[in-house]
Order: structure tokens, then C-alpha cells, then sequence
């Protein structure tokens, strides 16, 4: 006998018991089958052989073979159509814009307009999202205590009514995407080195808010405007303040419905690194940038 | 990117003799750079007037967060951080907007709220024992905190951010 058959009967000996748990096969007894590519080796992955399972064409979504789908059988109202196309104005309330007041984030001692909420870094819009602006909402009214000139996309009445009870102007603007694309990071549009673009008129549905002197409408008559000033002074049941003679100037300040920037006329250029401003000559370009 | 441009006019009709190579219209390389055309005969006028790059100072953001100033009333509710830090065994510095480093932290699809106190800096665990003390009177079950020393906040299970927030500005913090 040979050595290595004499070590196993030894073995086997002391072993307790032969079992299936501590046999195994003769080396090379089992052949192994091919080895199949893919994760459940090289299977159908669950869509079987042959048909339209495994080609996987299936019918589209809703689609009943001939029936009158579900998703059709019942009418309805589209409460949502066309809300992808709708104007969007991200709010920001009256408590927050009177935080970042607080917290010297905003200068009052200036006119507040979209470019300065935005450059607080604190408020974001998204013109390629249908943004058009800033929403004005009544959270924190009745706290709001500063003397501002205030130029937003959207207020209520009664945020109109808190910014003027404090002693302010509120006036709604109109911008439209481009304007807005070049205000959401004014350094940045500055150094593209393109001229500053000539505001839009507001599209037709919109005419209508922003030259109603009840929305303060930069578009409506002013004499109107101070008229609505008291009527809604009346409604809400508070006196009006007279503006403030030392800071009368700053409240009389205006934009042209044609202009982006304060003081900024469209078509200049704005060199930063020299800092000098190119302003054009040519006629025909005075006159595609007109106010 | 122009000496570039320049080099590739120059070599384009040595190489389109060697080999077949061809200008890609597609890609913008191939259209010349603006500073290569002719030079511009647009009109223009070059204003170096302060008084009107002040407006354009205007609409250029800050580059830094500006300080808060004192003021006699703040309509907001929000207060300055107390200028008294000497002397206190605990301190919570305020984030860079100025704000009480207080949040909510919502995790397991809405289900877990945790409150987190961040930039804890002194004895932390003081300021735990008095906070969990406060906040235990608004809470019927026993609150469970954990204190990370190290990092310098305090984890507290449920929403007691509002809470705290006042137990901060009672205490001038």
C-alpha cells in the first residue's frame, strides 16, 4: 500500500464519522459547464425566450389594447395647463427683506431694486426657470418699519400698504429674461464686455398689472399713483406719513422703464479692469438703445 | 490663443499641400478671433466720469459681508451678538451672516428631527446641562442629548430649534 493511502486509513480511524459534510468529490470528477457572460450567468435576465417579453416591446403607457384608456374614460378640468410657461416669482417676505435691513446687509440709504436683493447672495432666481423677479409677500407686515424706495415684480395691496404705512415708496417693475440674466451677476455680465441691454415692455398679459396705479405700476401715471396712495391709506385705516424731506431725494428716484441699472444708460459697455465706460456713437445704435 | 490662430494660418496651406486636411467649420477653432478681423469702425466714446462709475459701483455685489451696525431697534427680532464675552464659561460664535448656528436637522424621510447647536466653543457640557434643563420643562418625555466635545456641538433629539434660540438670546449669547 502506498503511503499516502495509509495516512487516509489512519485518518479515517480517528476520524468519527463519514459524512457528506467532510467528503468531496475526486479531484477533476466534475466538469464545469461553460462560463456565461452577464450578471445571472449569461441567462435571460427574467424576460424569457421568444415574443414580445423578450423583445420588450411594450405598449406605450395608459394604452388598454382598443379600450378606451382609463386616463381618458373620465373628463376633467386641466387645472395645471400650461403651468410650465406661467411667470414665476420666487417670494421673499417683508420679515425678511426688514432682516437683511437689520443685519446691514441692504443700504437704505439707497433705492432697493431686484439687483440689490440679489446682490445679498441671501435671495436666488433663476431666469432660465421662467423667474421673472421678486415676490413681495405680507409675512412680517405689521413689524415693518423702514423708510425705503422699493422697486420689486410683485407686491399684494397689503404689502403696499405696510411698506408705505412705514414711510416708503413701493413702485412694481417689469424685466425681462435678458435684462434679468445680465442683473443676476452683475460682475459678471459686466466683464462679458457686452453692452447693457435695452429693457423690454412688459408682454400683453402683463400690461395690465404694471400700469394699473393700484399695483404702483412703473408704467402708470404718478399723479395717479399718489392719488391710490391715499385711498389705500383710508382702506387700511392709517394716516400717511409725508415723506421724508431728508431723504426726499433718494425716495424721488427713478429708473427709466427702458433702463436696468440705476444712472446706467442701455448700450454702454462697462470696462471693469480700466474702469471706464464705452459709450456708443454711431446713430443707428443711439437709436436701437433709445430710451 | 490669437498667436495660435495666426501659426494655424500660416500652416494650414502647408499642410493642406502634404495631406488631405480640411478646416473643421464645426468646431469654433476655426473661426478667426475677434482681435484677428479688421479693426473695429464702430464709433464709441471712452467716459472716465466718477460720478457715473459710482452707479456702477452700485450695482457691483460686496465682495465681503458687511459688519452689522448698532441700531437703537431691530423691527426684525434679530439681534446683534453681545460684545461681553469675557468671562463666561461657555460661548457660541455666530455663523458669518450673522446668525444663532441653530438647525433642524430632518433625516429618515421626515421622521427623525434633531436639533444641532454648532461653533460651541468653553464648557461644553455646562451649557448642555442648562440647555437639556430648560428645554425639559417643555418636554413631557426625558430629552436625550449627545455632546460632541471635539467638534463643539450638541445633537438633540427633537425640534426644540426655536427653543434654543431663545435660551441663546436670554442669555445675550
Amino acid at each position: 500500500m502506498s503511503n499516502t493511502t495509509e495516512k487516509a486509513l489512519s485518518l479515517l480511524r480517528y476520524l468519527p464519522r463519514v459524512c457528506l459534510a467532510n467528503i468531496r468529490d475526486n479531484p477533476g470528477a466534475k466538469k464545469k459547464s461553460r462560463r456565461g457572460r452577464a450578471q445571472h450567468g449569461g441567462d435571460y435576465h427574467g424576460a424569457g425566450n421568444k415574443g414580445s417579453n423578450q423583445r420588450q416591446n411594450f405598449m406605450r403607457i395608459g394604452y388598454e389594447t382598443g379600450n378606451n384608456p382609463f386616463y381618458l374614460r373620465f373628463p376633467h378640468e386641466p387645472y395645471y395647463k400650461g403651468h410650465h410657461l406661467k411667470r414665476q416669482y420666487p417670494p421673499l417676505s417683508l420679515l425678511d427683506l426688514q432682516k437683511l435691513i437689520d443685519t446691514n446687509r441692504i443700504d437704505t440709504s439707497r433705492p432697493i431694486d431686484l439687483v440689490t436683493i440679489l446682490n445679498t447672495g441671501l435671495y436666488k432666481l433663476f431666469p432660465d426657470q421662467h423667474h421673472f423677479g421678486v415676490q413681495l409677500t405680507d409675512e412680517g407686515a405689521d413689524i415693518f418699519a423702514a423708510k425705503i424706495n422699493l422697486e420689486v415684480q410683485w407686491a399684494s395691496e397689503q404689502v403696499i400698504a405696510a411698506v408705505e404705512k412705514a414711510g416708503g415708496v413701493i413702485t412694481t417693475a417689469y424685466y425681462d429674461p435678458h435684462s434679468l440674466q445680465a442683473m443676476v451677476n452683475t460682475k459678471s455680465f459686466f466683464e462679458r464686455g457686452i453692452p447693457i441691454p435695452r429693457r423690454m415692455m412688459p408682454p400683453p398679459d402683463a400690461i395690465e398689472y404694471y400700469s394699473n396705479p393700484g399695483n404702483r405700476g412703473y408704467l402708470s401715471d404718478p399723479e395717479k399713483i399718489s392719488e391710490e396712495r391715499l385711498v389705500l391709506a383710508q382702506k387700511y385705516g392709517y394716516t400717511l406719513p409725508k415723506l421724508d424731506s431728508r431723504i426726499l431725494e433718494m425716495l424721488n428716484e427713478t429708473k427709466d422703464p427702458r433702463q436696468i441699472f440705476y444712472g446706467l444708460h442701455p448700450g454702454w459697455v462697462v470696462n471693469l479692469k480700466d474702469k471706464v465706460i464705452l459709450k456708443p456713437l454711431e446713430e443707428e445704435l443711439k437709436e436701437f438703445y433709445a430710451l | 490663443m490669437a498667436l495660435r490662430h495666426k501659426l494655424f494660418q500660416i500652416l494650414h496651406p502647408i499642410l493642406t499641400n502634404r495631406c488631405t486636411y480640411s478646416i473643421r467649420h464645426f468646431c469654433y477653432k476655426a473661426s478667426p478671433f475677434v482681435e484677428d478681423l479688421d479693426k473695429l469702425n464702430t464709433k464709441y466714446e471712452v467716459s472716465k466720469d466718477p460720478e457715473e462709475w459710482k452707479y456702477v459701483e452700485r450695482a457691483l455685489p460686496l465682495t465681503i459681508i458687511p459688519e452689522p451696525v448698532a441700531k437703537e431697534t431691530y423691527p426684525s427680532g434679530w439681534k446683534p451678538q453681545t460684545n461681553e464675552v469675557k468671562n463666561r464659561p461657555y460661548f457660541i460664535e455666530r455663523t458669518k451672516n450673522h446668525m444663532i448656528p441653530v438647525y433642524l436637522d430632518i433625516s429618515q424621510r421626515g421622521v427623525r428631527r434633531h436639533t444641532l447647536i454648532k461653533r460651541i466653543q468653553g464648557d461644553i457640557n455646562l451649557f448642555e446641562k442648562e440647555l437639556v434643563k430648560f428645554l425639559q420643562k417643555e418636554s413631557f418625555q426625558p430629552i436625550r442629548s449627545q455632546v460632541n466635545e471635539f467638534a463643539g456641538y450638541i445633537r438633540i433629539n427633537g425640534d426644540f430649534v426655536n427653543a434654543t434660540k431663545y435660551f441663546l438670546e436670554k442669555k445675550n449669547l
